[in-house]
């Protein structure tokens, strides 16, 4: 019999056991180990932030879905892996203590670790941000918007900032999402014209989302993602500042730096700021005790999995196989991570390091969709190595797909929603030999009621799939 | 390279139930394909 340990029950876990307790879970022990008694969907997290849904709709509980798979679920905080011993040390939910969680296969999918302390001021607990990475932090970001919104409403004008609160932060896509649903909800309260709303980006580009931007034929023009975010921008009267990271945050100013090396800071009434996302950052013990953390994650504290690591950017852009395709770490080959907990070779974006020493990066995103699908890859090959001992799957993300859907407004009837379609997510210029590395025909970026149709049925979709309900097989992830 | 604009005509094709509909037929074809290219994997 097979203990079968996930860490998270993100996209990237909860797909993995799902897959898992199918297959494995009458005969063999499948084990989720998660902080919180709850999946979030975190993509609506940006439509609870302005008030435009509750936040249960956007949760529900994990034991009941892991009873009906066979799945056992401990509550708590995985702090310690131990590599040849192989268990992992768990701090308990219930405060009864640690535990030690027996595997012989580990799939670490945490997700990110918000590093709010990576910019001083940052953040809704220690700094004068706000969030959406979190439910809790997206509800006290609508509270705080709405005490906003009564301040405009006796006349004050104010000035909301949205975007990246690190030089090396990613989520480009859920904060500009953020954006447009609070430009829609001042306009649909008569409240628009009291507000100067401003993106803060760490991009080299407007529209690049980390992803390197896109480029695609429409009636005979190529439209470049800039353009696109651009014209939108422009049809909001939003204005926008790219190529900057911020380094601190004091009440009511921004500090940053931008690519000249130039210092500046801008005001605030209201800030949402993505911060710096890092990896689970697990301490790990070889046999002797000895912390090898080092040989099994990077700096960042993300697992080190199948990817060619130390290539320049300019290398790494012409290898897809430098990026991983089972996300199996090299030493300890029954150790997988998954979703934002592995280590990406490098940014998909081109980096910048600025005359200061400052690399202003987006890092790589990882949605939802991606998550799953790398869970399910992985799921699906440590269902290989139980049943027949070898691995049958293989993905990378120079082969996936990712739908970005901003939502401008919820409304199915009058609503709208940018949506960005980029296949693959990685560039592959072997494959796609063609300027963009990508799929012309279902590489796509267009705006319209469509759009917001996509959204709401993708968070409808995705709430059924994830709790097993029937036909979650069929839905993609 | 031209720069693109959101003109009236793009505003009304944004908020066209048969244009949107139409859209969100191809959306979910674009999906489908690369989808299908995952299923294998």
């Amino acid at each position: 019999m097979a203990n079968v340990v996930l860490i998270g029950a993100g996209f990237a876990g909860q797909t993995a056991a799902l897959y898992l307790g199918d297959a494995l879970g009458k005969k063999h022990n499948i084990t989720v180990i998660n902080r919180y008694d709850v999946f979030g969907y975190t993509p609506s997290w940006v439509w609870v932030g302005v008030g435009q849904m509750e936040p249960e709709k956007t949760t529900f509980k994990l034991k009941p879905v892991y009873d009906k798979f066979h799945i056992n679920f401990v509550q708590g905080t995985a702090k310690s892996i131990y590599v040849d011993d192989q268990y992992v040390l768990v701090d308990k939910a219930d405060g009864s203590g640690e535990t030690k969680v027996p595997y012989d296969y580990l799939l670490i999918a945490t997700g990110a670790k918000l590093n709010f302390a990576g910019t001083p001021g940052l953040g809704p607990h220690n700094g004068y941000t706000t969030s959406i990475c979190s439910l809790p932090h997206a509800i006290d970001a609508r509270d705080r918007l709405f005490q906003l919104m009564e301040r405009m409403e006796k006349g004050e004008k104010v000035k909301i900032v949205v975007g990246t609160g690190h030089p090396g932060a990613t989520c480009q896509g859920a904060a500009f999402e953020y954006l447009t649903n609070i430009h829609k909800v001042l306009l649909k309260r008569g409240l628009r014209d009291k507000a100067e709303l401003l993106w803060l980006s760490n991009e080299p580009a407007l529209g690049d989302f980390g992803v390197r931007g896109l480029r695609v034929r429409k009636g005979g023009q190529i439209i470049t993602s800039e353009d696109f975010i651009r014209a939108i921008f422009e049809l909001y009267d939003i204005k926008w500042q790219v190529q900057t990271g911020v380094r601190k945050v004091e009440p009511g100013k921004i500090y940053w730096e931008n690519y000249e090396g130039v210092e500046g800071e801008t005001e605030f009434d209201f800030a949402m700021l993505i911060p710096q996302f890092l990896g689970p950052g697990f301490t790990y013990f070889d046999k002797d005790g000895n912390d090898i953390t080092d040989q099994m994650a990077n700096k960042g504290g993300f697992v080190l999995v199948d990817a060619i690591y130390g290539l320049d950017w300019d290398t790494l852009a012409e290898t897809p196989e430098a990026w991983p395709a089972v996300y199996q770490n090299r030493k300890y080959k029954n150790i997988f991570a998954a979703g934002i907990a592995f280590a990406p070779p490098g940014s998909i974006s081109r980096p910048f390091v600025n005359p200061n020493g400052l690399s202003i990066t987006a890092a790589p995103p990882r949605t939802g969709m991606i998550s799953g699908i790398i869970g399910r890859i992985v799921a699906l090959n440590i269902i290989d190595l139980v049943k027949r001992g070898r691995m049958t799957h293989s993905e990378r993300m120079t082969e996936m797909f990712a739908a970005c859907i901003a939502s401008m407004g919820d409304s199915l009837w009058d609503g709208s929603a940018a949506t960005i379609v980029i296949y693959p997510v990685v560039p592959d210029p072997r494959t796609y030999p063609n300027e963009e590395g990508r799929d012309l025909f279902v590489t796509d970026m267009e705006m319209g009621l469509a759009g917001a149709w996509m959204k709401r049925m993708i968070h409808t979709t995705f709430m059924h799939k994830l709790q097993g309900r029937i036909g979650w097989k069929f839905i993609p992830e | 390279m031209t720069t693109f604009q959101i003109t009236d005509k793009e505003k009304k094709k944004m908020q066209n139930k048969i244009v949107q509909a139409w859209r969100f037929i191809v959306l979910n074809l674009k999906i489908l394909k690369a989808v299908d290219h995952s299923k294998r994997s």
